[in-house]
C-alpha cells in the first residue's frame, strides 16, 4: 500500500519549481545556461518537474483533479519560459553540426556598371532647371558659321572667330578674302542650339542647352578642348535682368544645398547686353559660376523676334568645373580617361 | 592692364584704400585680377574686355575712378611751344592703304639730346613693367601707358627722303624690327616707308634702322590710327605682338590721337629740349562726330527689373563722358564720348546705368512664372538605356569625339566615307571626327589593360560625324551608343536583346552575317529593328585584336539610339494575364547544318498563330553518328495557351504535330524518335 501525499506539500512544489523555474530561465545568457536550466527544470528523468510529476499517483484521488490542473499549469509555463528563452538567445541552440559558418567573410558580390560624373552632373542640373521650367534642348556639334557666331552678333572681323580659337574643318574655306573666316566649325558654344530653337519656335521659349562644346585650349589639370556646357534661355514679354538674378539665385541654392548669396560683375559678351559674370559665396568665398546677360536686342532680330515685343536672358556654365567641384576632382582629364579605377568611384 | 597707385594719383585725388578701389573696380567692369606691392609702390593688374580699349590706359582707369567715387578728374592740357619752321616744308606724309590706316599724323622735332630719363619717367614705366630706354622711347611709351594712343618715334636723318608713305609691303619684303629680328612680311600686311624701304610694321613695331639712338637729334612722331583687323592679322601672322598692336586691335580714340601727339611733344620738349616744327603732318580722315543714341527711360526698368532716377541716369552718363543736350526730355538724345567706341545703342546706354548704379540694387526676389515643363522622351529612354547598362555590369566612360588618324581608321561601320577634319587637332594628333565610337572604346579597354590589368566593359553615348555628299554640307549626326566587354557573340547579343525588350520593341530584331572591316566575319552581324539598321554587333577581328593587344576575347557593339527610340514604348501598356494554364512541351528537330534557328522559330510560330505563349530555345546538339552527317539537333520548348479556355491535351497534340508537320515540310526536319 502506497503512503498517500499531501495536496498542500505537492502545491507548494510545485509553487516553488514554477518561481524557481521561471527565474532560471528568464537569467540565462547563453546556450549552456540555458541547457543546464533546462535540465534542471524539465528534464526528462530526474528534472525537479518530473520528480514532482512522478509523484501524482501518489495524491489523494478526490485531491487528483486539482493537482493535475495545477501540474499542467506549471508544466506549462516552464514549457513558454524555455521557449522564450531559446527565441531570445536566437537560432544559437541549432542543430548544426559540422564546421561554424563565418558570417564574417564578405556577401556575395555582382557588378554593377557605373554612370559618367558627366551625365550626372547634368541629369542634376536638368532636374533642377526642369523645376523651374526649362526644358532641355540638343543640337549638333558641326555648326556653320551663322549659328555659332553671325546670329551670336559675334562680328566678320570679331576675335572670337580666329582659327587659333576654333576647330575649323578642314573642308571649308577658312580664310576670305578680308579675314572671314566662313567655314563649319566644332561648335564653341551651346548658344547655337538656343539659335536652332529660336528660329523654330514663337516665345515664349525656356529652355536649358546642353551639350560638348569646342575650344583649342592645352589639355592640363583645369582645361581640355572638349567640355560641356549648360546655358539657359529664358525669352518672354516681360523678362528682366531681375528675373535673371532669382533664377540663378534658386539654382545656387539648390546645387549646393544651402543659402547662398550671388552677385554679378560686369563683363563682356556680344550676345548679351547688359553682360555679367556671376558669382557665388561659398566656402567663404567668392566662386566665378559662369557668365550671363539680357539677350542682344541684335539676336533677338537675327532670329525674327522683335526686341519691341520681347525680352530676354541667358546665362552659361561649365558643367565640368560643377561637377569636379561636387565630387572633389582635381584633373579634368581624368574625365575623359575612360579609366576604370577612376569611373568605379561614381 | 597694370595701373600704378602713383601714376593713377596725377589724375585725380585718391583717397579711398586701395583694396576698396580694386574691388569696386571688379564690380564695375574692370575684373581685379591682383595686386602687386613694389617696394611701396601699388601695382593693380586688372583684367579689361575686348570692347573696353579705352581703360587699356591709366586716364581711362581713372576715369572709371571719377565717376564710381563722384571725383573731378585733371587732365593735362598739352600745347607744346612751336618754332616759325614749318613742317610741311621739311617731310610729307601719304596713306596709300586706307583700309588699314584711316589717320596718319606727325609731328617733328629739331634738335633734342637724347638721354636718360629722368627717375619720376623711368619709376612709372619699370612700375608697370616697361624697361627704360631712352628719354625719347619713354615718353613715347609714357603717353600710350597714360592714354592708350600708341606712337613711334622715327630718327628723321635716317629716313631716305621726304616723305613717309603708309602702304602694304611688298611680297618678300623683309625688315629688321627694333627687336633686331628679320620679319618676312607679305602684301596683306601694312608698313611705314620712307622713299627706299619699310620702316615700321604698321601699329606693331618700328624698324632697327630708323629708330631713335643716342646720336639722334632730329625726330618724326608718329600718332595714326590703324585698322584693327589689319593689326590683328598682321601680329598674328608675324607672331609679334605688342603693347602697341594691343591696343590698335581695341581700336584708339579718334579725337585722342592729336592730344597724344602733342603730349609727347610737351614731354620731349621739356626733357630732351630741341624745337618743335610748326604745325602737324597729316593724311586721312578725322574723327567723325558720332550720332546720338536714344535713350527710353523706360526701357531701363524693362530690362533690368528696377527704375533708376533720371537725375542718376544723367549724372552717370555725363560723367562717362557722354553728351545729353536736354537733361529734361524724355527719350534722352546721347552722344557717346569719341573714346567709347561699344556705346552704340539704347542697350549700351543701359549697361553703362547698370554697372555703374551696381547690379546689387537689382534685387532677386523675382520668380518667372510657373510653366508646365515635361522632361523630353530622350531623357526617359536615356535613363532607361543607362540602367540596362548597369545592370549588365557596363560603365559609362566618356572619350573624346576628335581622334587620330589610327583609329578612325581601325572601324567604321556606318559610312565608308572619309571622316571629316579639323585643321587644327583637338590633341596631339587627334583631328578626325569619330565615324565610329568602338575604336576609342577599343583604346580605353587596351589602356585600362596596359595601366592596370584590368578588363574594362565600357559604354558611351555620343555622337557620331557622318559626312555629307559634298563639302559644304553639315555632317550627318548620330547620337549612338557603343560597347566593348569581354563577352562572347551571344552574350553581347543578350545586352542587345535585353536592351529591346526593355525599351518595350515590338518589332522583330534580327541579323545577318556583316563584311564590315574590323569585325570577324564569322562571329559578327548588323541588326535590323523592324524596316531599320539598328547596329553592329560582334567579336573584333584578329589584327585588331593584336593591334591593341588585348587579353582576351574582345566583343563590341554600337547602336542608333534614334532608331532604338523610333521603336520604343516607353510607357509600357498593360496585356491582361490569362487565367488559364499553359501546356509546355519539348521538341528536338533533327535538321540539316544550313538551317538556322530563325528558320525553325518562324516556322513554328506560324504554325500554332496566336496560342502559341511563347517559343525558347534551348540548345544545339550535334550527334552526326547517329543523324548523319552535316546534321545538327534543336532543342526548344514551346508554351501553348488559349486565352478562353483551358486547352486539352489532343489539342496541345494537334498544335505539337502542326509544327512538325510544318518543320519538316519547309526545312526536312525531322522529330528525335
Amino acid at each position: 500500500m502506497s503512503t498517500t501525499i499531501d495536496l498542500n506539500g505537492f502545491l507548494a512544489a510545485l509553487d516553488r519549481i514554477q518561481t524557481e523555474g521561471l527565474a532560471a530561465f528568464a537569467s540565462v545568457t547563453d546556450a549552456s545556461q540555458l541547457e543546464a536550466a533546462r535540465v534542471k527544470y524539465l528534464g526528462a528523468k530526474s528534472g525537479e518537474f518530473k520528480d514532482v510529476e512522478k509523484q501524482l499517483g501518489s495524491i489523494d484521488k478526490s485531491d487528483k483533479r486539482t493537482a493535475g490542473m495545477r501540474l499542467n499549469e506549471v508544466k506549462q509555463a516552464l514549457k513558454q519560459a524555455l521557449d522564450a528563452a531559446t527565441n531570445n538567445l536566437g537560432t544559437a541552440v541549432s542543430t548544426h553540426q559540422g564546421p561554424l559558418v563565418d558570417l564574417t567573410t564578405p556577401g556575395t558580390s555582382f557588378e554593377i556598371g557605373h554612370i559618367h560624373p558627366i551625365t550626372q552632373t547634368i541629369e542634376h542640373l536638368k532636374e533642377i532647371m526642369g523645376r523651374m521650367g526649362f526644358a532641355a534642348a540638343e543640337g549638333p556639334e558641326v555648326e556653320d558659321p551663322w549659328h555659332n557666331f553671325v546670329a551670336l552678333n559675334i562680328s566678320d572681323d570679331h576675335p572670337a572667330r580666329d582659327p587659333l580659337d576654333n576647330f575649323y574643318l578642314a573642308t571649308a574655306a577658312v580664310a576670305g578674302g578680308k579675314g572671314e573666316w566662313t567655314g563649319h566649325l566644332l561648335r564653341s558654344q551651346t548658344s547655337t542650339v538656343q539659335i536652332r530653337v529660336m528660329e523654330s519656335r514663337r516665345p515664349p521659349v525656356r529652355i536649358i542647352s546642353l551639350g560638348r562644346v569646342y575650344r583649342p585650349d592645352a589639355a592640363d589639370a583645369t582645361h581640355y578642348p572638349m567640355f560641356h556646357q549648360m546655358e539657359g534661355l529664358y525669352v518672354d514679354t516681360n523678362v528682366t535682368m531681375s528675373n535673371l538674378k532669382t533664377v540663378l539665385r534658386v539654382f545656387a541654392n539648390n546645387y549646393l544645398g544651402e543659402d547662398v548669396n550671388i552677385r554679378f560683375r560686369p563683363s563682356f559678351f556680344p550676345f548679351t547686353e547688359p553682360s555679367v559674370e556671376v558669382d557665388f559665396w561659398w566656402n567663404d568665398q567668392w566662386m566665378e559660376f559662369g557668365g550671363a546677360g539680357m539677350v542682344d536686342p541684335a539676336v533677338l532680330s537675327a532670329v525674327g523676334y522683335d526686341p519691341e515685343q520681347v525680352t530676354g536672358f541667358a546665362f552659361g556654365l561649365g558643367v565640368e568645373r560643377l561637377c569636379m567641384r561636387r565630387h572633389g576632382i582635381t584633373d579634368i582629364r581624368d574625365l575623359y580617361s575612360g579609366d576604370i579605377r577612376f569611373l568605379y568611384q561614381f | 592692364m597694370l595701373v600704378s597707385w602713383t601714376w593713377l594719383s596725377r589724375y585725380l585725388d585718391l583717397s579711398m584704400s586701395h583694396e576698396a578701389l580694386a574691388d569696386a573696380l571688379s564690380l564695375s567692369g574692370l575684373n581685379h585680377e591682383e595686386t602687386l606691392d613694389k617696394a611701396g609702390e601699388i601695382v593693380i593688374d586688372l583684367e579689361v574686355t575686348s570692347n573696353r580699349g579705352d581703360c587699356l590706359s591709366h586716364i581711362g582707369v581713372a576715369r572709371e575712378i571719377s565717376v564710381l567715387y563722384d571725383k573731378l578728374l585733371q587732365l593735362p592740357n598739352p600745347l607744346p611751344q612751336e618754332t616759325s619752321l614749318a613742317a610741311q616744308e621739311v617731310a610729307k606724309v601719304r596713306i596709300d592703304y586706307p583700309e588699314s590706316c584711316s589717320r596718319y599724323t606727325a609731328r617733328l622735332i629739331k634738335g633734342c639730346k637724347v638721354k636718360s630719363s629722368p627717375a619720376w619717367l623711368a619709376n612709372s614705366l619699370k612700375a608697370i613693367g616697361i624697361g627704360a630706354v631712352n628719354n625719347i622711347v619713354d615718353i613715347t611709351n609714357y603717353v600710350m601707358m597714360e592714354c592708350g594712343q600708341p606712337l613711334h618715334a622715327f630718327d628723321l636723318a635716317k629716313l631716305a627722303g621726304p616723305e613717309i608713305c603708309v602702304r602694304r609691303a611688298k611680297a618678300g619684303e623683309t625688315l629688321e624690327a627694333i627687336d633686331h629680328k628679320s620679319y618676312l612680311l607679305d602684301a596683306s600686311m601694312c608698313v611705314i616707308a620712307d622713299a627706299k624701304s619699310a620702316v615700321a610694321v604698321a601699329g606693331v613695331m618700328g624698324g632697327a634702322s630708323t629708330e631713335v639712338s643716342p646720336s639722334t637729334r632730329d625726330l618724326l612722331i608718329e600718332a595714326a590710327i590703324f585698322s584693327p583687323m589689319s593689326v590683328r592679322q598682321t601680329a598674328r601672322g608675324l607672331k609679334l605682338h605688342s603693347p602697341s598692336s594691343f591696343r590698335f586691335e581695341r581700336r584708339v580714340d579718334p579725337a585722342g590721337v592729336d592730344w597724344a601727339s602733342r603730349r609727347a611733344c610737351e614731354l620731349i620738349l621739356e626733357l630732351a629740349g630741341g624745337e618743335l616744327l610748326q604745325g602737324v603732318l597729316e593724311a586721312g580722315t578725322a574723327a567723325e562726330s558720332k550720332s546720338p543714341v536714344v535713350l527710353r527711360l523706360s526701357q531701363i526698368e524693362r530690362i533690368l527689373g528696377i527704375q533708376v532716377d533720371r537725375q542718376i541716369v544723367v549724372r552717370i552718363l555725363t560723367a562717362l563722358g557722354c553728351n545729353i543736350a536736354e537733361p529734361q526730355a524724355d527719350p534722352l538724345s546721347i552722344v557717346a564720348p569719341s573714346w567709347r567706341h561699344d556705346l552704340s545703342r539704347e542697350a549700351d546706354m543701359i549697361e553703362e546705368i547698370a554697372r555703374i548704379h551696381g547690379y546689387d540694387k537689382i534685387p532677386e526676389n523675382s520668380p518667372i512664372s510657373v510653366v508646365p515643363s515635361a522632361r523630353r522622351d530622350w531623357d526617359h529612354a536615356m535613363d532607361k538605356v543607362r540602367l540596362v547598362m548597369s545592370s549588365a555590369g557596363i560603365s559609362e566612360a566618356m572619350t573624346p569625339s576628335v581622334v587620330t588618324e589610327s583609329l578612325d581608321q581601325a572601324m567604321s561601320p556606318w559610312t565608308d566615307r572619309s571622316a571629316l577634319e579639323t585643321i587644327t587637332p583637338l590633341l596631339k594628333g587627334a583631328n578626325r571626327l569619330r565615324r565610329s565610337l568602338l575604336p576609342s572604346l577599343l583604346q580605353s579597354r587596351a589602356d585600362n589593360w596596359t595601366a592596370a590589368t584590368l578588363e574594362a566593359n565600357l559604354y558611351e553615348i555620343s555622337h557620331v560625324y557622318l559626312p555629307g555628299s559634298g563639302p559644304h554640307e553639315l555632317p550627318r549626326e548620330q547620337t549612338n551608343i557603343g560597347v566593348v566587354s569581354g563577352q562572347d557573340y551571344h552574350g553581347m547579343k543578350g545586352l542587345v536583346e535585353t536592351l529591346v525588350n526593355r525599351m518595350g520593341c515590338s518589332a522583330t530584331l534580327s541579323v545577318q552575317p556583316t563584311t564590315s572591316p574590323g569585325f570577324d566575319p564569322l562571329r559578327s552581324a548588323n541588326i535590323t529593328l523592324g524596316e531599320h539598321l539598328l547596329g553592329y554587333l560582334g567579336h573584333i577581328d584578329k589584327s585588331l585584336a593584336q593591334r591593341w593587344k588585348l587579353p582576351s576575347q574582345t566583343c563590341v557593339a554600337e547602336l542608333a539610339l534614334d532608331v532604338l527610340l523610333q521603336y520604343s514604348t516607353l510607357v509600357p501598356q498593360f496585356r491582361s494575364i490569362s487565367p488559364y494554364p499553359s501546356i509546355e512541351r519539348d521538341l528536338n528537330l533533327i535538321v540539316a547544318e544550313s538551317i538556322r534557328w530563325m528558320d525553325i522559330e518562324s516556322s513554328t510560330r506560324a504554325a500554332v498563330g496566336h496560342e502559341l505563349a511563347s517559343v525558347q530555345y534551348r540548345e544545339t546538339y550535334r550527334a552526326p553518328e547517329k543523324d548523319g552527317a552535316n546534321t545538327k539537333r534543336l532543342l526548344f520548348s514551346v508554351q501553348l495557351r488559349r486565352d478562353t479556355a483551358t486547352l486539352t491535351g489532343e489539342e496541345a497534340d494537334a498544335m505539337i504535330a502542326a509544327i512538325i508537320d510544318r518543320c519538316t515540310k519547309e526545312h526536312g526536319a525531322k522529330l528525335l524518335a
